[in-house]
């Protein structure tokens, strides 16, 4: 079966462009998140295998979101994707349990090869 | 304001807008970009707006706020026409009119050039630079320009650093606008080895 994925990012173009990009490898995108609380509830409600996880959102931050859901879910499989790629920002979202860190703009590759690599 | 200080800003907008417009080729597939000598200056609040191109023309805006340890203003500028190819060549959608999903392109695009500007400025420096969620305008400039300061404590004068970039081939092209704190702005200085800027 298809592997699940919860897309959150505040932005609709974003979560069209990263949607088509998944569903065209072979992944189900169950869920589409516009903030960290939304990011949250679904999680909650869907239990994605994977996670993709802006940080600049409204409301709540992509930070903010990864404790909160790797402490529903300490296996949780969260892959950051935003533009904020300043160092202190990667330290911050990785040692809240992010697995991986894709800075904007990326390729469809480079996104794919996180998948595989983290849903594995 | 002395020349050594237009100088180093000048140099700063250099290397933040090659950044931003290299990720605006990557979003592009590739379409190649050049800068326009940037310039800096320093200016009363109230003249800023005719500096960034006149009040009367429309223009699509993407802004942020930005904190950390380096706070102040950024923008991203573009004609309307150059704004209505981007969402094109973003979405594929033929429209003259910017409709839901065309903004949300719009918006993010800006967000990634500002926040790849600033990534840029952030891994010299080793300061932080967060920018805030973007807003986004479609007015004339001198709204636009409100926008951008809404809720900023500007009171006199304003250090603008201005760069403007074009795609070749293609009417494509935009400002890059960074007003950063003056004081966080001298700390941007120190950290490249210049104490007395400003």
């Amino acid at each position: 079966m298809a592997k699940t994925v919860l897309i959150a990012d505040d932005t609709a173009f974003m979560r069209m462009t990263l949607r088509n990009v998944i569903e065209k490898n072979g992944y189900q995108v169950v869920g589409e998140a516009a903030d960290g609380e939304e990011a949250i509830a679904l999680y909650r409600e869907l239990q994605p295998d994977l996670v993709t996880m802006d940080i600049t959102m409204p409301k709540m931050d992509g930070i903010t979101a990864i404790k909160e859901i790797m402490r529903i879910d300490p296996q949780a499989k969260i892959i950051v994707c935003s533009a904020m790629g300043q160092k202190p920002m990667v330290i911050e979202a990785l040692s809240a349990g992010a697995k991986d860190f894709l800075v904007k703009p990326f390729d469809a590759e480079r996104v794919v090869e996180s998948l595989r690599k983290i849903g594995a | 304001m002395n020349e050594q200080k237009l100088d180093f800003l000048r140099e700063l907008a250099v290397i933040g807008t090659g950044h931003a417009t290299i990720a605006l080729s990557q979003m592009l597939q590739g379409r190649m970009f050049k800068l326009v000598v940037p310039d800096a200056q320093m200016l009363p609040f109230t003249e800023a707006a005719d500096y960034m191109g006149g009040l009367e023309q429309v223009v699509v805006g993407i802004f942020v706020v930005i904190s950390g340890d380096v706070r102040g203003y950024m923008a991203c500028l573009h004609p309307l026409d150059t704004a209505r190819l981007l969402v094109r060549l973003l979405t594929g959608q033929e429209t003259e009119e910017i409709d839901e999903l065309g903004r949300s392109a719009l918006q993010e695009l800006g967000n990634i050039m500002v926040t790849s500007f600033l990534n840029a400025l952030s891994k010299m420096t080793n300061l932080l630079m967060m920018p805030s969620v973007p807003g986004l305008a479609i007015d004339m400039a001198g709204a636009v320009w409100e926008s951008i300061l809404a809720g900023a404590e500007v009171t006199n004068e304003v250090t603008v650093i201005r760069t403007k970039f074009s795609a070749e081939g293609e009417e494509i092209e935009g400002h890059i606008i960074f007003l950063p704190d003056e004081d966080d702005f001298r700390k941007i200085a120190r950290q490249f080895g210049l104490e007395n800027l400003g």
